[in-house]
C-alpha cells in the first residue's frame, strides 16, 4: 500500500474534523496497519468518554443575572449555621446578631430556602417553581448608588416580592413598597440596613396586595419617604 | 470573646465557600441544570441545594477543579432526577410538559467517567486543553479552530492527537486511583 503512516492524524481522525480525503486516507492506512489500529481503539474510547461530559461542564464564571440565586444561597447557609449555634447555644443572646441579615417585611415571609434541620438527612427543598408571570428585575439608582434586583411572584390577586437590595448605608430604615400603575403604593415590608447588609446587601421576601398585572415598579424608600432605588417591572 | 469571634470567622468562611463556589462554577451549574429542567427558575432551586450540600460536606471538595466541578454536576443532577422521581409519585401535579424531558438517571460509572475526564482536562496544558475544546466541546472545524488559536491547520490536527493521547494518559491513570478508592 502507498499508505504512509502518521499517527499525528489518528486523533483528529477520532475527533471526526479531517476531511473526506485525509479521513480517507487514514482508513486505508488503518487497514493495514496494526500498531494504528490498537492506537485507534484507544483514542476512540478516550473521545467516547469525552461525550459523557455535558457541554455545560465547560463553562466558566459565575451565572449571569444569578444575584438573587446568591443571596437566596448565603441566606440559606446563614439560617442552617444560625440553626446549629442555636442547638448549641441555647438562651444565649449572641446567635442573632451573628445571623441578622435575614429580614422579614410585612411579618411574613414566603418559603423559599428555609432551613431544614441540621442534623437530617439532606433533603432537597421542595420549592415549587415559581409560577407563570414571574417578573425579575433589576436597577440602580444614579442618584444614591443603591442597587435592587427583584422577583415578582404572581399571587391571586397579590403578589409576592423577593428584593436583594445593596449599596445603602449602615443604620438606614428602609421600607419596601410596590407601586401600582396608576401610582397607589403598598408595602411589603421594612427593615433596619445592618454592618453586613450595607457590605453585601440584604435580601428580603415581602407581599403586598396589588394585583400582578397592576405592578409598575418596586420601589425602596427611607422612612422619610425619600426614594432610594426603583426598579421597574 | 474568643467563642464569637471564631463563629464569625466560620460565617465569613461559609459565605467566602458559597461565594467562591458560585463564581468558579455557578454558570456551568445553571446551565446544566437549566437544560436538564428545562426551567431557569427550577434550576436555580437546584444549584442553590447542589450549593448548599458542598457547603455540608467540604470534606468532598478535594483539589483540582475539575472533580470539584464533577462533583457538583454529579449532585446537582441527583437532586433534578430525585425531583421528578418525587413529582412523578404524585399524580396530581402537573404533568411534563415537552419542553421538560424525564431525566433518565446515568450510570454510575458513567457518571464517574465524566468527572474523571474533567478532571484529566484540568490537568492538560493548556495548548492541548485549547485545541480540545475548539475542536470537540465547541464543534469547530480545523480551519476555525486554527484561526482562534492563531496557529496552522497542521498544527490543530497534530495538537489535537497529543492532546487526545494525553487525556487517555491521565484518564486512564485517575480511573484507575478513583474506581480503586470507590470500589
Amino acid at each position: 500500500m502507498t499508505t504512509n503512516h502518521d499517527p499525528q492524524l489518528l486523533g483528529a481522525y477520532v475527533l471526526g474534523v479531517l476531511d473526506e480525503r485525509e479521513a480517507r486516507a487514514v482508513e486505508d492506512h488503518l487497514a493495514s496497519c496494526s500498531r494504528c489500529h490498537a492506537d485507534l481503539a484507544e483514542l476512540r474510547a478516550m473521545e467516547e468518554a469525552m461525550g459523557d461530559v455535558p457541554p455545560e461542564a465547560l463553562l466558566d464564571g459565575p451565572p449571569e443575572g444569578g444575584d438573587l440565586l446568591l443571596q437566596r444561597t448565603l441566606r440559606q447557609v446563614r439560617s442552617e449555621r444560625g440553626g446549629q449555634l442555636r442547638r448549641r447555644q441555647v438562651g444565649l443572646g449572641l446567635v442573632a446578631a451573628a445571623v441578622a441579615a435575614v429580614v422579614l417585611g410585612g411579618g411574613f415571609a414566603v418559603g423559599r430556602g428555609t432551613a431544614p434541620d441540621v442534623g437530617a438527612i439532606p433533603q432537597t427543598s421542595t420549592a415549587p417553581a415559581p409560577p407563570a408571570g414571574t417578573k425579575l428585575g433589576s436597577a440602580t439608582d444614579p442618584d444614591t448608588g443603591a442597587r435592587m434586583t427583584v422577583q415578582v411572584k404572581p399571587a391571586a390577586g397579590w403578589v409576592r416580592v423577593n428584593a436583594s437590595v445593596a449599596g445603602i448605608e449602615q443604620n438606614e430604615k428602609c421600607r419596601l413598597f410596590v407601586v401600582a400603575k396608576d401610582g397607589r403604593r403598598a408595602e411589603a415590608g421594612s427593615w433596619l440596613v445592618s454592618a453586613a447588609g450595607e457590605k453585601d446587601g440584604t435580601n428580603l421576601d415581602g407581599s403586598a396586595l396589588i394585583a400582578p398585572e397592576d405592578v409598575a415598579a418596586i420601589e425602596v424608600r427611607n422612612f422619610d419617604d425619600e426614594r432610594i432605588v426603583t426598579v421597574p417591572v | 470573646m474568643a467563642a464569637l469571634w471564631s463563629r464569625k470567622r466560620e460565617a465569613a468562611a461559609d459565605e467566602a465557600l458559597i461565594r467562591s463556589l458560585y463564581e468558579e462554577h455557578g454558570r456551568a451549574l445553571l446551565a446544566y441544570a437549566t437544560r436538564l429542567t428545562g426551567d431557569r427558575a427550577a434550576a436555580e432551586d437546584v444549584v442553590q441545594e447542589t450549593l448548599v450540600r458542598a457547603w455540608r460536606h467540604p470534606d468532598t471538595l478535594v483539589n483540582g477543579k475539575g472533580s470539584v466541578r464533577g462533583w457538583l454536576l454529579t449532585v446537582a443532577r441527583n437532586i433534578v432526577t430525585d425531583r421528578f422521581r418525587a413529582k412523578a409519585a404524585r399524580p396530581q401535579e402537573v404533568a411534563e410538559t415537552p419542553t421538560t424531558p424525564p431525566v433518565e438517571r446515568d450510570h454510575a460509572d458513567s457518571v464517574v467517567d465524566s468527572m474523571v475526564v474533567l478532571e484529566a482536562l484540568d490537568r492538560l496544558s493548556s495548548d492541548h486543553r485549547d485545541v480540545l475544546m475548539e475542536i470537540y466541546f465547541r464543534g469547530r472545524s480545523v480551519t476555525e479552530a486554527a484561526e482562534a488559536l492563531g496557529v496552522p491547520p497542521g498544527t490543530v490536527k497534530s495538537r489535537s492527537h497529543y492532546a487526545l493521547r494525553a487525556l487517555r494518559e491521565t484518564f486512564v491513570g485517575q480511573q484507575v486511583a478513583l474506581k480503586g478508592v470507590a470500589g
